[in-house]
């Protein structure tokens, strides 16, 4: 019966190699916003959603706290810890994995935001709160299947927590705040409904992945799906090499993150393009650059180059486009390619 | 004109706070948790470090030298600091905070309501204080305000008016102050908010991100050194962070200094005259604001420019049409202020909408519709040379009427619509404020609003509510082991709250005689912009065409508003006009819908000269057409005629359908938000619809 319980591996999905990228690039820096995969049925987006369990890294948390907190973070602890973080108390420290939190997307407001714990009130009398989803979710990823099908009123409270990396609660007599601050995976099909653009813009980065139109690789999909069918664990053998180099590969890159730097050259880039292409706000820019540095991390690179960017503008631009709610996003990728080659060749002609 | 001295009138209680009164005023003992919370201010990213947006700063540096100015409205595009500022201010506030109203509140903590800990300990009811308590001389910050629900924006707003929180529910009669700076912050994507509220906030910001390549460079790169180390990124700005904050110490010291003249009276009535705002807050909401701006200069007079400048921060969201005139043509900044003019517009329509909605059922007489129509469609005559789309048409060459070749016609261009009075004949209680229809839910789904006795067997329980009932007895029933005792009298249930959208089938005429003199462009421009409202009211969407000689499904009944724009962009044009089978095929849509889902609101709307030339059977096409129309009406759809005859002989064969179809009538033209002048609507009001 233990086969039941073994997903499929993520080095075992054909093709889909944007999608994968994207996924991993957001385990190596969960700064970078999270991503957004939209696509036909049966592409394997929530496969390689459900498959990064196996990837994610462990790391270090208060015991104990129901939020997960990092106790070298007082930036972003719960109340508690951050209490016992000024009256330098030391925490006691767990080592726990990085998990998958689903949100169905049935959820009631209540058990997404934390509500009153009922029994705790009715035996002692007292209030205390209970937490949600969101409080699950701290540190974590949090993976929204057909999430353009949530209710209006919990995609309000998402937005909230998305953009502040704290959950605030003021309901049923509970007034509360946690850290909230998670990984935002969604998956979608479009002919089922739009997204707001709120939200959509709440997404790093966006994947749009179609099913493969490649013979061979599409019986090479077939064939891995019946042999995983079959036999899970025995298919799961096969990949456990390649899911340990890219475990390590995943660490190896967390690690060298912190000494990629850019360039000013790479940072007008981004500026460039976010101009030219008449983006909203700042976070296309930021976005850019962030994920260009993971690239870079994850290609082994200290430093931000070229190619990275214009790998990053893939991810990070294709919904920020559009200037109004529905209007369709004319992805002019020449442009970007052209204002990296111009910014290129312009430092290189000074230098 | 009202004395200065008490801007709001002495009888609401709202009187004028000095600064120091709003420091007194403070009992800050009262919350932990809001103490805990600005702890992590070390770890925020500095007020002070945010590049540009000058004057969204400036308008909250005025808010925090002077509160009577009423708050702040931050609309526009994401990701552009907005969140970002409020939230810091408080780095910079001496002695206020922010408190943050988070849009999943409940009505018991906004407002407040029993503290069942203390009742259950004492026996007797006591007050627990709310988010309004909390934000007594500080700042009550909602972000996303436009998606507030409809409930707590009430209770928002009473409290502003009046300053005052007065609390009457679950056996408890209490009141305390609560005045506060309200700051709210909104993507105007996602829809507008109401008049009463707009103008709530003193002043009014659009926000844009910055253009400047230096500038967004440096954005970038403080924003990851912040993300890189947090609290040493904010040390380096701890210095710049006081000189802000001693430099509104200052102005708030200057502010009694400041002397109001008569000249500035003067101007101010008269630059308000020029924008006709409604009521006088303007005036008042201005001189405070160019106070506090002479405060912060230093200086002790108000010159011209403080008035300039705050005529700015306080007219744009109040400024209306000129009353009995039609539009000028000329204006060209005229798209910004659609935005801003539709709040209004709303405002009334809703305002009679709800009026109304009591006494409202299906057998309207078609006269009654008709009547203020009639008086419109005689004003727009008349205005009918100022439109640019007809100025064009007229004189563009004309095509074929009859021609064979079909014609993909681009999208025209796109508007704010207006609101469009849709009655839906509802089965289920519905109120039609803010977003098309609010519906009180029965099912479990929705955002819990308040709680209520039960009306029958209970499926939706408020645990809280039952709780706060339940809290004062307990005391005196007996003991059975639990910490609390709950009878079935203390139970309570949720009141739930969904937008729910309408579901809308548009019926598109895409005959040849549409493809004329760019008439299809303009239907094209004045269907996305239907489907924009849709998008923002959260409506389900299809699209039936009919051209040559049948209709066609383009898109079934979806949540995409994008696919339904994406059909309509490449809907070509050419041949008969089969009206009826039209009418029949969303007929069709609806009732399919219908089986499916019992719930929905359907909305068919009609966008054609009703020039027929194609009928289903034999006999005359435009019978046909009405006998389908009437039939239409008789199953309680609700449906919209949009005439979009622009030729010089009228038939007036549209509108003729629109009365056997009890529809709304609108010409084209006049969807457009802020073409219907003020004496329309006034007409309107007197009307009895």
């Amino acid at each position: 019966m233990k086969n039941k319980n073994i997903i499929y591996p993520f080095t075992g999905i054909v093709g889909q190699e944007k999608m994968k990228k994207a996924l991993v690039l957001n385990i190596i820096n969960p700064l970078l916003g999270g991503v957004l995969i939209r696509g036909e049925k049966g592409t394997a987006k929530s496969t390689a959603v459900r498959a990064l369990a196996d990837l994610l890294p462990t790391r270090s948390q208060v015991e104990g706290c129901a939020f997960g907190c990092d106790p070298r973070e007082p930036a972003n602890m719960c109340s508690e810890c951050l209490e016992k973080h000024e009256n330098q108390k030391t925490f006691v420290e767990a080592f726990g994995r990085m998990k998958v939190v689903d949100l169905p997307v049935s959820a009631t407001e209540d058990r997404v935001v934390g509500t009153l714990d009922i029994e705790y009130a009715i035996k002692k009398g007292e209030k205390k709160f209970e937490p949600g989803i969101l409080a699950q979710a701290n540190r974590n990823i949090l993976y929204v299947d057909e999430v353009n099908l949530l209710d209006d009123h919990i995609v309000d409270v998402l937005l909230d927590s998305a953009a502040m990396g704290v959950n605030t609660i003021e309901r049923e007599g509970v007034s509360f705040y946690h850290p909230s601050r998670f990984i935002l995976v969604g998956t979608m099909n479009p002919e089922e409904g739009d997204l707001r653009p709120q939200l959509l813009d709440r997404f790093g980065m966006v994947v749009d992945v179609i099913g493969e139109r490649n013979p061979e690789q599409r019986i090479h999909v077939i064939k891995n799906r019946l042999a995983y069918e079959k036999d899970k664990e025995a298919f799961a053998g096969q990949f456990v090499d390649d899911q340990q180099d890219l475990r390590e590969r995943i660490l190896k890159a967390k690690k060298l993150l912190e000494k990629v730097s850019y360039s000013d050259e790479m940072l007008e880039m981004a500026v460039k393009i976010s101009i030219e292409l008449n983006v909203d706000g700042h976070r296309a820019d930021i976005a850019m650059i962030k994920t260009a540095m993971t690239i870079a991390a994850f290609k082994g690179q200290t430093e931000v180059a070229p190619a990275d960017m214009l790998e990053a503008a893939e991810l990070v631009l294709p919904h920020r486009l559009r200037r109004t709610p529905f209007e369709e996003g004319i992805f002019n990728f020449d442009k970007v390619e052209q204002i990296i080659n111009d910014v290129g060749s312009a430092h290189n002609a000074v230098v | 004109m009202q004395s200065y001295n008490q801007p709001w009138g002495s009888d609401s209680g709202r009187c004028p706070l000095t600064v120091k009164g709003y420091q007194l005023n403070k009992e800050k003992s009262e919350n932990k948790s809001q103490d805990k919370r600005n702890k992590t201010i070390a770890y925020r990213f500095p007020f002070a470090a945010v590049i540009g947006q000058e004057r969204v700063k400036k308008a909250l540096i005025l808010n925090l030298i002077n509160p009577q100015i009423g708050g702040v409205l931050l609309a526009g595009e994401k990701g552009t600091a907005k969140s970002t500022l409020v939230r810091n201010l408080s780095q910079i506030a001496p002695n206020m905070e922010v408190v943050d109203l988070p849009l999943n509140a409940t009505e018991d903590r906004v407002i407040g309501s029993i503290d069942i800990e203390k009742t259950i300990a004492q026996g007797k009811r006591s007050f627990g204080s709310g988010i309004l308590k909390r934000a007594h001389g500080n700042i009550l910050y909602i972000d996303e305000v436009n998606l507030l629900s409809e409930h707590i924006v009430n209770s928002i707003l009473e409290v502003a008016a009046s300053g005052v929180n007065h609390i009457e529910r679950e056996g408890i009669s209490f009141e305390h102050p609560s005045r506060f700076v309200l700051i709210g912050t909104m993507n105007p994507e996602e829809g507008f908010l109401r008049s009463q509220f707009l103008d709530r906030f003193g002043i009014y910001v659009a926000v844009e991100g910055s253009k400047s390549l230096v500038e967004r460079k440096e954005v970038v790169k403080r924003r990851l050194a912040f993300e890189q180390n947090p609290a040493g990124f904010a040390k380096t700005w701890e210095r710049d962070t006081e000189i802000q904050k001693n430099q509104i110490v200052e102005a708030r010291k200057n502010l009694e200094t400041v002397k109001i003249s008569e000249t500035v009276f003067k101007l101010t009535a008269d630059i308000v005259n020029e924008a006709y705002c409604a009521g006088n807050r303007a005036e008042l909401v201005m001189i405070e604001t160019a106070r506090a701006l002479a405060a912060l200069a230093g200086r002790q007079n108000i010159n011209i420019d403080d008035i300039k400048e705050a005529a700015e921060f306080v007219l744009p969201h109040r400024k209306r049409e000129k009353p009995n005139e039609p539009r000028e043509p000329e204006q060209d900044d005229q798209n910004d202020e659609e935005f801003e003019e539709q709040p209004e517009e709303n405002q009334d329509d809703a305002q009679n909408e709800t009026d109304d909605e009591n006494d409202e059922n299906a057998s309207e007489s078609p006269e009654d519709q008709t009547q203020p129509e009639d008086t419109q469609a005689q004003e727009t005559d008349e205005t009918e040379a100022d439109e640019p789309e007809n100025e064009e048409s007229e004189s563009s060459e004309q095509p074929d009427l009859n021609e064979i070749m079909d014609r993909i016609d681009a999208v025209g261009r796109t508007f704010m619509v207006k609101n469009l009075d849709i009655k839906a004949i509802d089965r289920k209680k519905r109120k039609g404020e803010g977003k098309r229809i609010k519906t009180k839910t029965d099912t479990k789904k929705g955002q819990y609003i308040k709680s209520a006795m039960p009306r029958n067997t209970i499926s939706d329980l408020a645990f809280d509510a039952t709780l706060r009932a339940a809290a004062p007895y307990q005391r005196v029933r007996e003991s059975n082991g639990l910490a609390l005792i709950i009878k079935t009298e203390d139970l309570r249930e949720k009141l739930r709250e969904k937008r729910t959208g309408s579901t809308i089938v548009f019926v598109v005429d895409a005959s040849g005689s549409m493809g004329a003199k760019k008439r299809m462009e303009t239907v094209k421009g004045a269907v996305v912009s239907l489907l924009t409202d849709a998008y923002q009211k959260r409506d389900r969407v299809g699209l039936v065409s009919f051209r040559k000689k049948e209709a066609e499904v383009l898109l079934n009944i979806t949540r995409s508003v994008d696919m339904a724009q994406k059909c309509l962009k490449d809907l070509p044009t050419g041949g008969k006009t089969p009206l009826a089978a039209g009418l029949l095929k969303a007929y069709e849509v609806i009732k399919n819908e219908q089986r499916k889902n019992d719930d929905i609101l359907p909305i068919m709307v009609l966008v054609s000269d009703g020039r027929t030339n194609a009928a289903l059977m034999e006999g005359d096409p435009f019978t046909e057409a009405m006998e389908m129309g009437k039939r239409i009406a008789g199953e309680g759809i609700q449906t919209i005629v949009v005439d979009t005859e622009v030729d010089f002989i009228k038939l007036g064969l549209a509108k003729k359908l629109a009365a056997a179809m009890c529809a709304r009538y609108y010409r084209i033209e006049d969807l457009e938000a802020d073409v219907l002048a003020e004496a329309v609507r006034d007409l309107s009001k007197e009307s009895s619809f």
